[in-house]
């Protein structure tokens, strides 16, 4: 019998482990630099990154890549040397590795592609080989002083590297203990598994090897796992993470030998960095224990999802028929009602399925900033509060331009000279801090925010031809203008570059957010975005208005009112505007109808029965309609083609009659009109983005 | 029903493993993405064959055939090694500690196969 398997099948799942490694590699390279930077030494960062590119290799050997394989080799060459020189690596190392990982990224992008991975790029070798010697010229790191309490059986099984790596850490005041943990087949069964061990305790210590010890264990078992740390935490934490006795806990070293050495300069972009590489539980990173499924294949089940969702809407309005011609439908619509939870339950769960972390769609971020860094001679820190937040594949993937593009302007026009922030009074070094809260139900906000100069809403104006504005939304308005740019006539004083319309059109138009600007001159400026977690399926307020049917996204309507028209409010000498009383408050009221451009001959304005209330620029604007006709959940298609695209107009969704219906972005809709009152309003559909 | 644990920590290279061998009838396999995993899994319970990288996190696979080879209980379970490692002194002290095959990648899909089926078949007697 042969063996019929074709390795070439494996190219997909060899292209998306291959992107997870270089992702990895990126982020142990800029913790290497880091400390090179700082003059120390990084072994496990150099190891992680010297193990990335060697499966790199092994998996492009076997799917026949032959360039990737001669590029990663030689990387691996000159990693290896500074492996045994305690994990140093000369300085000038870094970019030709930075110079490798690109290549080899761009010749993954080319196999994904469809295409040929093209040859290694002329002098990439002979640049990488030369590291060799380099390497070599360092020596091994000067042993710290602190003492060990290590017997001779573990000591001769740590390396060089990880003894130095120990005695250091307890000179630097942590406290290096042995835990062991014992496995066993019962404790396996409950879960406590070497793996979910190493997780916990990667979140109290930092691991510096683990050594498999044979022979008889406490609790009959024949094997103990003596786990090296290095930790702030207590033997009580520590010996629960291990799943308690029979483990146990010694300290390898009495006190610390040295006193604590001064704390280099802190670089808070780069120490998360770092900190990711040491920290990180091991499975986390590879992925095990959990399944890589193709975006494609989550498409399908929610298509298969949405066919569900828009059939229960039919069969919803049949037994409404049904009850209404008298026919007993009770057992019928206790089922429908157990079948509407069952959709929603699942639809929770392929959501799930699809959110991926935010600090893994960012975590190019700091490359873009070192770049930048090198680029525009600026100082900079890049600051990543991202925590545990998630969002939809979808949303991440369209919303990563827009970030990449705030960071950008941020470090290329924002932050000032070192020269000038000296002059101003500010550190040298410029930080850009992007952080995530979770906003109110569905939403996710984002801010990117800057110490820079902050813009310059005189220069803005001065740029643009327009009278300066008043209000920091009016400056926005500005600064999204199409092809707007300040970067060559007034980049010193202005504070953006150019695209900001393109940030705008992500946020505001794909994706239904919305975008919001304070700046201070002098100070700085924070951009703020908040999207929806998911864009696809979604609970949806469905009215009517002018005879025509729209639903609009229940997440972002914030109260719903009734209307009485005798009780609007028309303030004299400003035309046209009515206003509503919303709890001791005035609150504009906008006439759907007219927004729409399906204004009746009688002109009513603002005059429905209803009003849907939603936040358009932090206040709040009442939306008028005539009938509410109930809320489902519904499948939200997104109008792709750019000439149908308009502001206001989130997609269109199918009720289960067949029928379109467009789904409604209040809030952009709102906003979209208020920019251009003085033109009259036209029907969307026909309108371009302005 | 012969038992196979794959170590390799790569997901796709333990999954390509698996993919050669899979025509050998009646084999069932067990995945561990570290070098500690496959010593714990070899402790906790009996397997037939071993197939196992050499550079992984934590331990490699040198210090899992030492391991293996100082226990009674797995002093005769077959193992082969897979390595992107193709050097001499590699395959040398591999197979010095007790490794019974070193194969380097790239390998095919028969020869891994025809390995595995003669210490599988050396095995059973």
């Amino acid at each position: 019998m042969t063996g019929s398997v074709d390795l070439a099948d494996f190219l997909p799942a060899y292209l998306a482990e291959a992107e997870e490694l270089l992702g990895a590699a990126h982020r142990h390279l800029l913790a290497v630099e880091a400390s090179v930077r700082r003059g120390l030494a990084h072994p496990r960062a150099v190891r992680e990154l010297f193990r990335a590119l060697h499966t790199i290799k092994g998996l492009s050997a076997m799917v026949d890549v032959e360039p990737i394989v001669s590029i990663a080799h030689w990387m691996e060459t000159s990693l290896r040397l500074a492996d045994r020189a305690g994990g140093r690596l000369p300085e000038a190392s870094v970019e030709p590795l930075m110079e490798g990982l690109r290549e080899i990224e761009g010749r993954v992008r080319q196999l994904a592609a469809g295409k040929q991975a093209a040859p290694v790029p002329a002098g990439l070798l002979e640049r990488l080989e030369a590291l060799e010697t380099a390497a070599s010229g360092t020596g091994p790191t000067k042993p710290a002083s602190a003492a060990l309490d290590l017997d001779a059986a573990l000591s001769s099984r740590l390396s060089t590297a990880e003894r130095e790596q120990l005695t250091a850490g307890a000179a630097s005041g942590k406290r290096a203990v042995r835990l062991d943990f014992v496995p066993s087949a019962e404790r396996a069964a409950s879960g406590i598994t070497i793996n979910s061990v190493r997780e916990r305790v990667a979140k109290l210590a930092e691991t510096v090897k683990v050594l498999p010890l044979s022979g008889p264990a406490a609790g009959g078992s024949s094997l103990t796992f003596a786990l090296l740390l290095l930790t702030d935490a207590g033997d009580d934490a520590l010996l629960e993470a291990a799943g308690g006795p029979p483990g146990s806990v010694r300290s390898l070293a009495s006190a610390p030998a040295a006193p604590a050495p001064a704390r280099a300069p802190s670089e808070p972009e780069l120490e998360a960095v770092a900190s990711r590489v040491d920290d990180e539980p091991e499975e986390q990173r590879r992925g095990g224990g959990t399944l890589r499924v193709e975006v494609s294949r989550l498409d399908e089940a929610m298509e298969r999802l949405a066919a569900l969702v828009v059939n229960r809407s039919r069969l919803t309005r049949a037994v409404a028929a049904l009850t209404a011609a008298g026919a007993p439908t009770r057992e019928l619509t206790a089922i429908l009602q157990e079948n509407g939870r069952q959709l929603r339950d699942m639809r929770a769960a392929i959501i799930r399925l699809r959110m991926v972390k935010v600090a893994d769609v960012l975590e190019r971020l700091p490359l873009l900033v070192r770049g930048l860094r090198r680029s525009t001679g600026k100082q900079v820190r890049l600051e990543l509060e991202v925590g545990d937040a998630e969002l939809d594949k979808a949303v991440a993937d369209r919303l990563l331009p827009a970030l990449v593009h705030l960071v950008r302007n941020a470090v290329d026009h924002a932050l000032e000279s070192p020269e000038e922030r000296l002059a101003a009074g500010k550190p040298e070094e410029g930080v850009v801090r992007l952080i995530t809260h979770g906003a109110a139900s569905g939403l996710l906000e984002l801010c990117v925010i800057d110490d820079g100069r902050g813009v310059d809403a005189r220069a803005v104006a001065a740029r643009a031809g327009v009278p300066i504005p008043t209000t920091q939304d009016a400056l926005l308005e500005v600064l999204c203008r199409p092809g707007f740019s300040t970067r060559d006539a007034a980049d010193a004083t202005s504070g953006r570059g150019m695209g900001m319309d393109i940030v705008r059109r992500i946020t505001v138009d794909q994706l239904g957010g919305e975008l919001r600007l304070e700046t201070k001159p002098g100070a700085g400026t924070t951009f703020r975005l908040r999207v929806p977690l998911t864009i696809t399926l979604l609970d949806a307020l469905v009215f009517e208005c002018a005879g025509l049917r729209y639903a609009v996204a229940v997440g972002s309507v914030e109260e719903l009112i009734d209307v009485d028209p005798a009780k609007l409010v028309r303030p004299a000498g400003a035309s046209g505007v009515v206003l509503v009383e919303r709890r001791g408050s005035a609150v504009p009221v906008l006439s759907l109808e007219r927004l729409l451009g399906r204004e009746g001959p009688d002109g009513r304005n603002g005059a429905g029965v209803k009003a849907l209330i939603v936040r358009q620029r932090g206040e709040p604007v009442a939306f008028a309609v005539d009938r509410l006709l109930g809320q489902q959940e519904i499948v939200l298609r997104t109008l792709e083609d750019p000439l149908v695209r308009v502001p206001g107009v989130a997609g269109a969704t199918d009720l289960g009659d067949g029928q379109p219906t467009l789904v409604l972005d209040l809030a952009a809709l709102g906003a979209a009109r208020s920019g251009n009152s003085r033109r009259r309003e036209s029907v969307p559909g026909r309108e371009r983005a302005t | 029903m012969p038992e196979v644990l794959v170590v390799d920590d790569s997901k796709v290279m333990r999954d390509m493993v698996v993919a050669c061998l899979r025509p050998y009838p009646g084999l069932t396999f067990t995945h561990a993405s570290s070098g500690l995993e496959a010593i714990e899994r070899l402790s906790l319970q009996p397997y037939d064959l071993l197939v196992l990288d050499l550079n992984m996190p934590d331990i490699g696979g040198i210090e899992v055939v030492e391991f293996v080879r100082g226990q009674d209980r797995l002093r005769n379970l077959p193992i082969i090694i897979v390595t992107t490692r193709g050097d001499e002194a590699s395959r040398a002290r591999a197979l010095a500690v007790g490794a019974n095959r070193f194969m380097t990648k790239p390998f095919t899909p028969d020869a891994i196969l025809g390995e595995a089926r003669a210490l599988l078949e050396e095995k059973r007697g």
